[in-house]
């Protein structure tokens, strides 16, 4: 049952808060006009009467209100990014970081870099010196590849008016894909099925490279003959050239549909230029073409390597996740989760830590060395 | 001064047969598009083949897969290995729907949310003036130098230590704020005149109403991309999903990684042995519903793509 005092009363309350909100509404709505008005009045500064602590607050909510609109942001970046990049500085020289044990860590220095460079953690598998030269090969065979493949594709696309669109979509597809889906996919290209059986598939590579009359090989296995060893570092190349052959499809698609369109944005007139000189097809390409579109080149380079270097899924998605017989395909960013998963976060963070200075030196050498011709 | 040679064009004029020319010309055209074309065929043959392998590979059986013959259409069109693939569990232990479930689940509410706190950071960023914006601005674009896998070790500890761990948020929370987008998004908030603040604001209307009203509908296309790429990166998140949680909490694309046999024998005697043609049923439900997207949404992917540049 409604009693009617209390109604009374509770509307009494609301229309308190409401008028109380309408003159602070009143009150801000006034400012900003105000303000407004200063502001459009001929660059004229608004000077007032002297403001009270009430106004000045306000002003002060008013100025800063950018930080209500940035909180959210701020607050999981704080947490999940910036404290963490602090922490992977701190944790890396910490020696046998262990989160759970009441000690947390046993020493401080450079112990887990040290055994993270000799390949001495106690636990089996490829090294990091292993993962990063795998990761080095594989980047830097197949970014200049696919950036070289795609400024030819993308100059053929641009020369061509019937079906530019059709042929731009179907070659953007594999852009779209997910790296373990069609890693997969790919292995199957090159795996042998069965064990030495004459009826069972050799894989469509093999089945390929077989009317050219070439022997079978067993790509996804990488056996003995397949493997070249310098020092302790091997290179089953098999299995390498599996991963480049991925990259270069899987890395095409982003490369072309940029150099496309810078190709797309380039003055017709250059080229009109140098066909009244006479310069032939591959002169404009070589030497009017390619300068011009340089920038895009070389951001796709770094780009390219940046990414390059960071590589883990595509590796998963073809070797499953022992990245090969016992990581020997293994990355530096599969090095790292390995180390995660088994708790020697020690080196973990050590591995992080060198793959940042590893990346940074990358970066640094290609933007100095992308300065030089990039002056467009 | 010595004197330069100059090639005598009229002379060589007389003897210039036109018609010739033409034909020449002509021929040399065709000679190149047939070239050209021939190159681009190859590419896109190339580039569309694992899709066209992955298909036909999931509708053969086992047998016809597994024969020396290589055969460009199944034989048999075998549904049924769909069936299996949906009915079974993958050796990983937890079921399609299941994974659909979680993915559908984390990638729409981490997109929504992700888009929101990219708009207000990037319109904070853009047109609003505060202390220490250019500072935050800086460190925010700072960290894009620096690899993910850096906070993903620290992110494990805390998932760890919050408890977190086997649950949707550790899926959602750490990636809402995407630094490259929030830049791309701040860009083109930039490129909107500032007259038409001025106007706002002499209408009367709030910054808030000013973002909702004028700022988002303007960038609209932005937006959309923005938002179908971070959808697209949450269906193929792999790792954080593979690192936090157990399979139960996992992703879509977990799943794939694992082997699936016909251990029920539904397709033949009962073997734990992997199977190809499962495998490849698997990989095309997940790469499936990621074309029907690019379908209808081509412009905006492409558009997105080549302005950000990063895969989801």
């Amino acid at each position: 049952m409604a009693n009617p005092e209390n109604k009374n009363f509770f509307a009494k309350i609301g229309e308190k808060c409401k008028a109380l909100w309408e003159s602070f509404l009143a009150l801000f709505k006034k400012k900003e006009a105000q303000e407004v008005a200063a502001e459009t009045q001929s660059g004229e500064v608004f000077v007032g009467k002297e403001l009270t602590a009430k106004e000045k607050f306000l002003r002060f909510l008013k100025a800063e209100q950018g930080w209500l609109f940035v909180t959210p942001a701020l607050i999981l970046l704080a947490v999940f990014t910036f404290y963490p990049i602090v922490n992977a500085f701190i944790r890396a020289f910490q020696e046998n970081y262990n989160p759970l044990s009441p000690t947390k860590y046993t020493g401080i220095g450079f112990e887990n870099f040290v055994r993270v460079l000799k390949g001495d953690t106690g636990t089996g598998g490829a090294t990091f010196l292993q993962c990063l030269v795998n990761t080095t090969i594989f980047t830097f065979v197949s970014v200049p590849l696919s950036t070289l493949l795609a400024l030819l594709i993308s100059v053929a696309l641009n020369s061509i008016k019937a079906l530019q669109k059709a042929y731009q979509t179907i070659l953007f597809l594999p852009y779209l894909t997910n790296s373990l889906a069609m890693g997969a996919v790919f292995a199957t290209f090159f795996t042998i099925v069965g064990t030495k059986n004459s009826t069972d598939t050799v894989g469509l590579v093999n089945i390929a490279l077989g009317w050219f009359g070439i022997e079978p090989i067993d790509w996804m296995k990488g056996g003995k003959g397949f493997v070249w060893t310098i020092g302790q570092i091997r290179i089953p190349w098999t299995k390498y050239v599996v991963v480049i052959v991925y990259e270069i499809w899987s890395g095409l698609p982003f490369k072309i549909l940029i150099l496309f369109s810078a190709l797309q944005s380039v003055n017709k007139q250059y080229y009109d230029a140098a066909k009244i000189d006479g310069a032939s097809k591959s002169k404009t390409l070589w030497k009017i073409t390619t300068p011009l579109i340089m920038p895009m080149i070389s951001y796709l380079l770094i780009t390219g390597i940046m990414g390059g270097m960071k590589q883990y899924t595509s590796i998963v998605g073809l070797f499953g996740e022992q990245m090969g017989i016992d990581y020997d395909m293994g990355t530096m960013v599969g090095y790292i989760y390995r180390y995660i998963s088994n708790g020697q976060m020690g080196y973990a963070f050590a591995g992080s830590l060198l793959l940042f200075v590893i990346i940074m030196i990358f970066t640094v050498i290609n933007l100095q060395a992308s300065k030089k011709k990039v002056t467009y | 001064m010595e004197e330069v040679k100059q090639p005598n064009i009229v002379q060589e004029a007389p003897h210039f047969d036109v018609e010739k020319e033409r034909k020449r010309q002509k021929v040399g055209k065709i000679l190149k598009n047939v070239f050209v074309y021939t190159f681009l065929t190859f590419c896109a043959i190339l580039a569309f083949l694992p899709f066209y392998w992955m298909i036909i590979s999931s509708l053969k059986t086992e047998a016809e897969y597994r024969q020396p013959k290589l055969t460009l259409f199944p034989e048999t069109i075998m549904w049924k290995n769909y069936e299996v693939v949906l009915t079974q569990a993958s050796t990983s232990g937890a079921s399609f729907a299941q994974l659909l479930v979680n993915t559908l689940l984390v990638g729409g509410v981490s997109t929504i949310l992700g888009v929101v706190i990219t708009i207000l950071t990037a319109y904070a960023l853009a047109r609003m003036n505060f202390h220490g914006k250019n500072l935050l601005f800086t460190i925010m674009l700072g960290t894009m130098m620096i690899p993910g896998e850096m906070y993903t070790l620290t992110n494990y500890i805390t998932a760890t230590q919050l408890n977190w761990r086997d649950t949707y948020t550790i899926l959602i929370v750490p990636f809402l704020v995407s630094v490259y987008y929030t830049y791309l998004l701040r860009n083109n908030f930039m490129q909107i005149p500032n007259s038409l603040y001025q106007s706002a604001k002499v209408d009367g209307l709030s910054d808030m109403g000013y973002l909702v009203k004028v700022m988002v509908p303007l960038t609209a296309p932005t937006l959309i991309s923005i938002t179908l790429l971070k959808f697209i990166g949450s269906w193929n998140s792999y790792i954080w999903p593979q690192l936090i949680n157990n399979q139960r909490w996992q992703m879509i694309t977990n799943w794939v990684t694992k082997g699936f046999n016909d251990n029920k024998g539904l397709l033949g005697p009962a073997s734990s042995e992997p199977l190809t043609t499962l495998k490849m049923a698997a990989v095309c439900m997940v790469s499936l519903p990621l074309f029907i997207l690019f379908i209808f949404c081509r412009k905006y992917i492409m558009r997105g793509v080549s302005k950000s540049g990063t895969k989801g």
